[in-house]
C-alpha cells in the first residue's frame, strides 16, 4: 500500500529521481559541460539527445558516478552521490557504457552473474535471490538460451543484450544506458525500446539512455532532454521538446515535425540540406 | 555463407527457450566434478614428479627405497636417506613452492594488467631484485645468503613501489603501469649490466648464476621460511578472487558494478609484489612460469579466477620440479638452473600457445 501511495505521489509531482546541478566536467582542463542544470524524473524513461561531441556520454558518466564533476553536484533522491561509497551506489544506479569489453572466454552466465557483485558480501555465496536476479534478466533481454556460450562467439547484437542482461541483474532502481541500440538490428532494437517500457511501467525503473535516433526517442521516451555543446537546449516530453526550431538548433538540419501516424507521437523528417540541393544538380552533370 | 539461416536458427531459438531456468554457470554437478578431476590430476601429476625428483640424480635412489623410506622404514643406508631426505626434499618442496607463488603472482598480474603478456616483471620486480642482489654481491663480493634475499626482496618491492607512484596520476591505470615497468625494468637492466661489467668476475659469475633462478641451495628451514611468508598474501588472493574477476573488465565496467577500483589494483599490486618478490628472492629469475602457468590454468579451468587460481599454482609447481629436474638430469653431474630450462623450454611452449589462439579471436 504504501507503495502505491509512494507511486502516486511520485507520479503526481513527476518527482526527480537523479539530478546533475550547476555541474561542470572536464577532461584535465579541458571543459565539456558548464553549468548544466539536468533532472531525471523518477520512473520514468528519459531520452538523451544531442550530436557528437554534445557530452551525452560525459554527462551520463558523471550521472553515474564514473567520473567526479569538476564543479556542482549529482543528487540521488535529494543526496549527493559523492556521499555514497561505490558499491552502495551501485546497489541503486546500474550503467551500461559503450563498448564495453569482457575478458577472454567468459560465458554470458559469467557475465550476468557480475550484475550480482554490488549485492554481495566480501566472502558471501551465491543466493536464490543473485539467482533470481540472474534468471529475470536473461528471461528479459531474451539470453536465457544463450548462457553457457561463450561472450567472444556471439554476434554484437547477442553480446549487447548480454551486457543489458548484466546491467538488469544489478537490480538497481536507476539504469543508465549509453547509446544502447548500437550494434542492434531493427527487430532488437524495437525489442529493447519495448524492454525499456516494461521495466519502467512494470518494475518501477527510472531509465536514462543516449540515443541517436530522434525518431526512436520521441516514440519510446516519456522525456527528453536536448543537448548540445554541453548545453541543454530543451528537455521535457518529446511533443514539446521536438520542434522543427529545436532540432535546427541543435542539429543545424532543417526539418518538418509531423504526427507519427502510428503512435501519434513527434516524427521529425528532415528537409533536403543546403548543399544537398547544390550538389545533385552538379552530380547528374559528371 | 551459412550466417543467416543459422542466425534465424538461434533467433527462434531463443524465443522457444527464453523461459527456461538455468542454474549459474560453474556450479553445475558436472562441471564441479570437470574441476575436481582436473584438480586431482595436476596433484598426482605434482606427486609423480616429486617421486621421480626424490629418486633420479646423480646417485639414483630405488623406488623400492624410496617408498621404504616414505613409509618411515628403517632398513635405507644413512647415504640414500642422506640424499633424499636432506639435499632432494627440500629442493624438491622449495621449486614446488616457488612455482606456486610465480604462478598466482602472474595470475593476479595479468588480471589487473587486463595484459596476457603483463608477467609479474613488468611491475619491476624482476629488474628490482636483479639490482639489488647484484649490488649486494658486487660489493661484499660474498655475501651470505640471507642478506642476498634480502636484498633481492627490497630490490624488488622498491621498485615495483617506484612503478606504482611513477604511474599515478590522480589514479593509475593499467597501461601506463606496463608502460612504466617496462621503462623502469629495461633501466635496472642497463644498472644491472654496469654492475657486472665493473664488478670482480667471480662475484659478478655468483650473481649470474643466482640470477639466473634454481633452487639449488635449498634447505628445509628455507622451505618453512616462504611457505610461512607465501601462506596469508596467497590466502588473501585467493579470497578476494572475486575481485580480480571483476577489475579485469576493465576501471568503467568494474566501477558502474561498485568496484572500489584503485584500492583493489592497489592491493593486488602488494599482493603481487610480496608474493613473487619472496619467490625471487630465495629462487632468482625463474623466467617464463610466471607467464605460462596463469595461461595454461586459463586453458584448463576457464575464465574464474577462483579456479583459475589453484589449477594455476599446480601448474607452476609442476612446471618449477619437472624444470628442475631436467636441469639435474640432462648434463648431468653438472646442473642446469631451472630458470635456464623454464627459458629454454618455456619460450617455445609460449609461442605455441600464443599460435593456438591465432584463430581464436577475430
Amino acid at each position: 500500500m504504501a507503495e502505491d501511495e509512494r507511486n502516486l505521489n511520485d507520479r503526481q509531482s513527476g518527482a526527480t529521481k537523479l539530478a546533475g546541478v550547476n555541474l561542470r566536467l572536464a577532461y584535465g582542463p579541458h571543459s565539456v559541460v558548464e553549468g548544466l542544470d539536468i533532472a531525471l524524473p523518477a520512473r520514468r524513461f528519459t531520452a538523451l539527445i544531442g550530436p557528437n561531441g554534445s557530452g551525452k556520454s560525459t554527462i551520463l558518466r558523471s550521472l553515474a558516478g564514473l567520473m567526479r564533476p569538476a564543479g556542482g553536484t549529482v543528487l540521488l533522491d535529494g543526496r549527493g552521490i559523492a556521499t555514497l561509497s561505490t558499491r552502495a551506489l551501485a546497489r541503486q544506479i546500474g550503467v551500461l557504457l559503450q563498448g564495453p569489453v569482457a575478458p577472454e572466454g567468459l560465458t554470458v552466465g559469467d557475465l550476468v552473474a557480475q550484475g550480482r557483485y554490488p549485492h554481495r558480501g566480501l566472502l558471501s555465496g551465491w543466493s536464490a535471490q543473485d539467482q533470481a536476479a540472474c534468471d529475470e534478466a536473461l528471461r528479459l533481454t531474451g539470453t536465457g538460451h544463450l548462457a553457457d556460450r561463450a561472450l567472444d562467439s556471439l554476434s554484437g547484437g547477442q553480446r549487447q543484450r548480454a551486457w543489458i542482461a548484466m546491467t538488469l541483474a544489478q537490480r538497481s532502481e536507476v539504469i543508465l544506458l549509453d547509446e544502447p541500440t548500437t550494434y542492434l538490428d531493427l527487430e532488437h532494437q524495437i525489442e529493447l525500446m519495448n524492454l525499456i517500457r516494461t521495466l519502467v511501467r512494470d518494475h518501477g525503473k527510472t531509465v536514462v539512455a543516449v540515443l541517436h535516433d530522434i525518431n526512436q526517442a520521441a516514440r519510446y521516451a516519456d522525456h527528453i532532454v536536448l543537448l548540445k555543446a554541453g548545453r541543454r537546449v530543451a528537455s521535457g516530453p518529446p511533443a514539446q521538446v521536438i520542434s522543427a526550431r529545436a532540432i535546427e538548433e541543435v542539429f543545424q538540419v532543417r526539418s518538418m515535425i509531423i504526427e507519427d501516424p502510428v503512435a501519434g507521437t513527434p516524427l521529425c523528417i528532415p528537409l533536403a540540406h543546403e548543399s544537398e540541393r547544390d550538389r545533385r544538380p552538379s552530380q547528374r552533370e559528371t | 555463407m551459412t550466417q543467416p539461416s543459422a542466425r534465424q536458427a538461434a533467433r527462434k531459438a531463443g524465443t522457444l527457450f527464453r523461459k527456461k531456468p538455468r542454474p549459474r554457470p560453474g556450479s553445475g554437478a558436472a562441471d564441479r566434478l570437470r574441476f575436481s578431476i582436473l584438480c586431482l590430476t595436476l596433484a598426482l601429476l605434482l606427486a609423480a614428479l616429486f617421486a621421480a625428483s626424490l629418486a633420479l640424480g646423480d646417485v639414483p635412489v630405488s623406488w623400492r627405497a624410496l617408498a621404504a623410506m616414505l613409509g618411515g622404514g628403517s632398513d635405507v643406508s644413512p647415504d640414500a636417506r642422506m640424499i633424499v631426505v636432506d639435499l632432494r626434499l627440500p629442493r624438491v618442496l622449495l621449486g614446488a613452492l616457488v612455482g606456486m607463488a610465480l604462478a598466482i603472482a602472474g595470475t593476479i598480474s595479468i588480471a589487473i594488467m587486463r595484459n596476457p603478456l603483463a608477467e609479474p616483471g613488468v611491475l619491476g620486480i624482476n629488474g628490482g631484485a636483479a639490482v639489488g642482489a647484484m649490488v649486494v654481491i658486487v660489493v661484499l663480493r660474498d655475501p651470505p645468503v640471507f642478506l642476498l634475499q634480502a636484498s633481492g626482496f627490497f630490490g624488488a618491492l622498491a621498485l615495483a613501489a617506484a612503478v606504482y607512484l611513477l604511474s599515478w596520476r590522480g589514479g593509475t591505470a593499467s597501461l601506463r603501469i606496463v608502460l612504466i615497468g617496462v621503462g623502469l625494468s629495461a633501466l635496472t637492466g642497463a644498472v644491472t649490466s654496469l654492475l657486472a661489467a665493473t664488478g670482480d668476475l667471480a662475484a659478478v659469475q655468483r650473481a649470474m648464476i643466482w640470477l639466473a633462478g634454481s633452487v639449488y641451495d635449498a634447505s628445509l628451514l628455507k622451505v618453512e621460511r616462504l611457505l610461512s611468508w607465501l601462506i596469508l598474501p596467497a590466502a588473501l588472493t585467493l579470497a578476494l578472487a572475486r575481485e580480480l574477476d571483476l577489475i579485469a573488465f576493465g576501471d568503467g565496467t568494474a566501477k558502474s558494478l561498485g568496484q572500489p577500483v584503485e584500492r583493489v589494483r592497489a592491493l593486488m599490486i602488494l599482493l603481487c609484489t610480496v608474493i613473487s618478490g619472496a619467490a625471487v628472492a630465495v629462487s632468482g629469475l625463474i623466467g617464463f612460469v610466471g607467464l605460462l602457468a596463469p595461461h595454461i590454468a586459463r586453458r584448463l579451468a576457464g575464465p574464474v579466477h577462483l579456479r583459475i587460481l589453484p589449477v594455476a599454482a599446480l601448474v607452476g609447481a609442476c612446471l618449477v620440479t619437472a624444470a628442475d629436474l631436467l636441469g639435474r638430469l640432462v648434463i648431468a653431474p653438472a646442473q642446469v638452473p631451472a630458470g635456464i630450462v623454464t627459458g629454454l623450454l618455456g619460450a617455445p611452449f609460449f609461442i605455441y600457445l600464443l599460435w593456438g589462439r591465432r584463430h581464436g579471436r577475430g
